[in-house]
C-alpha cells in the first residue's frame, strides 16, 4: 500500500510491514492533529485575520492596513522585543554553562548549585515575575538590605533598561539551560574530559577545547527556545515592565483586548510579526546546530 | 586511572615533579574560584525567592525594615477569602487534565516514530515539536475565532490549547525513553504466551514507567503555570491560580497576598519534582546529572 519501507519495517517479516505502518500512523495522529490543527491553524488564521480575510463584521477584502495602522508602534516593539529577547537569552546561556559546569564536577558545590537550580524550574513565569519585583523594587528587599532610599535606588522595575524583565527571564532560563547541559555533560562528555586530562590537558584547555565544543549543541537547542519563548512572553513584560514603548506581546494584548473594530486585525498583525521572527530565530538556531561537528 | 601501574613501580609523588603533571599540581587559585562561583550561583538561583517566604507571613512590612514590622497570617486569610482554594483545585485539575491527555498521545507518537513505522517522519517530529517555537499567544489569537464560531466551551479550548503546548515536551521525553527500551522484553513475554494487554500492563508500561512519570509532569507544569492561554480563551471565567497571582502582582500594596499565592503555586509542582526524583533512582541509564563514578576528584594514585 504505501511504497516506501521504513527503517523499522525493514527488520520485519514483510506482510507485517504496511499493517505496521498504519498501526504508526494511528498512534502519531491524535498528537499530530492536535498539533497540527494548533500550529497550522494558529498561523494560518493569525495571516488571515491580519490581512482582513476574516472580519469581526462586513465582508471579507484583502488588505495590508493592519501591519500599516501602527508601523511605528511595531517597529519599536520588535526591536525591543529583540533587545529583551538576545539579552535573556545571552545570560541565560553564560550562567546556565558555567552552572551545569559546576554541576558535573560532582563535589558538594555542585549538588548545591545544581539542587537550587532544579528548585528553580517548576516556578511559573508569573510567580518569578512577582517574587523578582519583591526583590528588586524600590522598596523591595534589596534595597531594604542595603538602606538604599527608594528615591536612591535605580528603576530596575519599570524603568527604561527593562532590567527587571531581563533578569526574571535570566534567573529562570539559566535554570532550563544549567539542567539541559548538566545532563548532557554528564551522560557524555565525563570520559572525553577524563582522556584529556590524562593526556596532559590543562583545565583551561579542557573546558575550551572539549567540555564548551562538547556542550554547544545543547547550548544552542536552548538558546533557540529561550529566545523564542522570550519573545513571545507576555506575562513577565507586563507585569514588571513599563506601559510604553510595549514589547510585541504586549502590544498585541492590548489591541487584541480593545474594542474598537479594526484593532483585532492589527493584533494578528503583531501576532504575524512575531511569529516571523520566531521562525527566523528557529532557522539560525537549526543551520547553527548542523555547523557543530556533533550534529547526526 | 592510575590504579594500572603495579604496585613495585609506585612513586610517591615528589612535590617539585607533581607541580607539571596535570591532574596532580594543587591549585589552591582553581579550588577558590570554584567555590566563589558556585556561592554566587547558588545565590542566584535562591535569592529571588526569599522575599516569597518572608512575605508569606509579614502583615506588615513597612519601607526601611528589614525583616517584617509585624508578623501573621493576615496574606493567608485574605488569599483564602478572595477564592484561592477553588483556584487552587481548578489550577490542579487543568494540569492534571493537560497531563493526562497529552502524556499517553506523546508516548503514542513517540514509540510510533523511534520504531520507524511513521511515514515521513521528519515531517512529522517537525510538526509535534513545532508548538514549541510558536509563542502561544499567537496560537490562541488566531483560533479563538474559530474556537468561539465553533461554540467549543471555553475551558475545552484551553485544555485543548495546553494538551498542545504540552506535547512537544512529552514526545521529546518519550522519545528518549523509547530509544533507550528494549523490544525484546515484550518480545519475550508474547514468546512465552502472554497477551498483548498483559504485555503492555506488566511489561512495556513498567520499563518505560520513569520516563512516562518525567512527560507527565512536564505536561503538568505545562498547564499549571500557563496564564496567557487561560486569559485570551478562558477571558476571565476560568479563574485559575495564576490569574490570581496576576491580578493581584498588578496592583499596589498586596505583597503579603501575592506571596502566598506565589507560595501556594510553588508548593505542588515542587512535590511533584521531589517524587519524580526518587521515582526516577530506578532508572539508572538517564539518571540526572549525578557525580559520575569513574571520576575520582583527588586524583589520587
Amino acid at each position: 500500500m504505501l511504497p516506501m519501507p521504513g527503517p523499522g519495517a525493514v527488520a520485519r517479516a514483510r506482510p507485517r510491514a504496511s499493517r505496521d505502518r498504519w498501526w504508526g500512523l494511528a498512534a502519531v495522529a491524535p498528537a499530530l492533529l492536535i498539533a497540527g490543527l494548533v500550529v497550522v491553524g494558529g498561523i494560518g488564521m493569525s495571516v488571515a485575520q491580519s490581512v482582513g480575510l476574516v472580519p469581526l463584521v462586513g465582508e471579507a477584502a484583502f488588505t495590508l492596513d493592519a501591519y500599516l495602522a501602527n508601523g511605528d508602534e511595531l517597529l519599536t516593539g520588535l526591536g525591543l522585543s529583540l533587545a529583551i529577547a538576545t539579552a535573556s537569552t545571552v545570560l541565560s546561556c553564560v550562567i546556565g554553562l558555567t552552572a551545569a559546569i559546576i554541576i558535573t564536577q560532582g563535589r558538594s558545590t555542585g549538588r548545591l548549585v545544581a539542587a537550587l537550580s532544579a528548585l528553580t524550574i517548576p516556578v511559573p513565569h508569573l510567580v518569578g515575575a512577582a517574587s523578582v519585583g519583591l526583590l528588586i523594587a524600590d522598596s523591595g528587599l534589596i534595597p531594604r538590605v542595603l538602606g538604599i532610599a527608594p528615591t536612591a535606588w535605580p528603576d530596575l522595575v519599570g524603568g527604561p533598561w527593562w532590567v527587571a524583565v531581563v533578569l526574571e527571564y535570566t534567573w529562570k532560563e539559566s535554570a532550563f539551560v544549567a539542567l539541559v547541559v548538566a545532563g548532557v555533560l554528564a551522560t557524555r562528555v565525563a570520559r572525553y574530559d577524563e582522556t584529556a586530562a590524562l593526556l596532559g590537558a590543562s583545565r583551561a584547555r579542557r573546558l575550551w577545547h572539549v567540555v564548551i565544543p562538547l556542550a554547544k549543541p545543547a547550548v544552542i537547542v536552548s538558546a533557540v527556545i529561550i529566545f523564542v519563548y522570550t519573545l513571545g512572553s507576555y506575562e513577565v513584560a507586563w507585569l514588571l515592565g513599563r506601559p510604553y514603548p510595549e514589547p510585541l506581546p504586549v502590544l498585541a494584548f492590548r489591541l487584541f483586548n480593545s474594542i474598537t473594530l479594526t484593532s483585532r486585525p492589527e493584533a494578528a498583525a503583531v501576532a504575524v510579526v512575531t511569529t516571523l521572527v520566531s521562525l527566523i530565530a528557529v532557522a539560525i538556531g537549526m543551520a547553527l546546530l548542523r555547523r557543530t561537528p556533533l550534529w547526526k | 586511572m592510575a590504579m594500572m601501574i603495579p604496585y613495585g613501580q609506585r612513586i610517591t609523588p615528589d612535590t617539585r615533579e607533581t607541580r607539571s603533571r596535570g591532574l596532580m599540581r594543587p591549585r589552591p587559585l582553581g579550588r577558590v574560584v570554584r567555590v566563589v562561583l558556585a556561592s554566587l550561583l547558588a545565590l542566584w538561583f535562591a535569592l529571588p525567592l526569599v522575599p516569597l517566604l518572608v512575605w508569606s507571613v509579614a502583615n506588615r512590612w513597612s519601607f526601611p525594615a528589614v525583616l517584617p514590622t509585624e508578623w501573621g497570617l493576615d496574606g493567608l486569610m485574605t488569599a483564602l477569602e478572595q477564592g484561592a482554594a477553588p483556584a487552587f483545585g481548578r489550577s490542579i485539575v487543568l494540569a492534571l487534565a493537560v497531563a493526562a491527555i497529552a502524556t499517553p498521545l506523546g508516548a503514542l507518537a513517540a514509540r510510533a516514530l523511534t520504531l520507524g513505522r511513521v511515514p515521513a517522519p521528519r515531517l512529522v517530529s517537525g510538526i509535534l515539536l513545532a508548538p514549541l517555537a510558536l509563542p502561544a499567544f499567537v496560537a490562541v489569537m488566531g483560533l479563538t475565532i474559530v474556537l468561539l464560531r465553533a461554540r467549543v466551551p471555553a475551558a475545552l479550548a484551553v485544555l485543548l490549547l495546553l494538551v498542545a503546548a504540552a506535547l512537544p515536551y512529552t514526545v521529546y521525553t518519550m522519545r528518549v525513553a523509547y530509544a533507550a527500551h528494549d523490544l525484546a522484553f515484550e518480545e519475550e513475554a508474547r514468546t512465552l504466551g502472554a497477551s498483548r494487554w498483559h504485555v503492555l500492563w506488566r511489561v512495556h508500561l513498567p520499563l518505560v514507567a520513569p520516563g512516562l512519570a518525567r512527560a507527565a509532569f512536564l505536561a503538568f507544569l505545562v498547564g499549571w503555570s500557563d496564564y496567557v492561554v487561560t486569559v485570551l480563551v478562558g477571558g476571565g471565567t476560568l479563574v485559575t491560580l495564576p490569574l490570581l497571582v496576576g491580578s493581584y502582582a498588578a496592583g499596589v500594596g498586596n505583597d503579603a497576598i501575592v506571596a502566598v499565592l506565589s507560595l501556594s503555586a510553588i508548593i505542588p509542582p515542587l512535590l511533584l519534582l521531589l517524587a519524580l526524583g526518587r521515582f526516577g533512582r530506578r532508572y539508572p541509564a538517564a539518571r540526572f546529572a549525578g557525580p559520575t563514578p569513574s571520576r575520582s576528584p583527588k586524583g589520587s594514585p
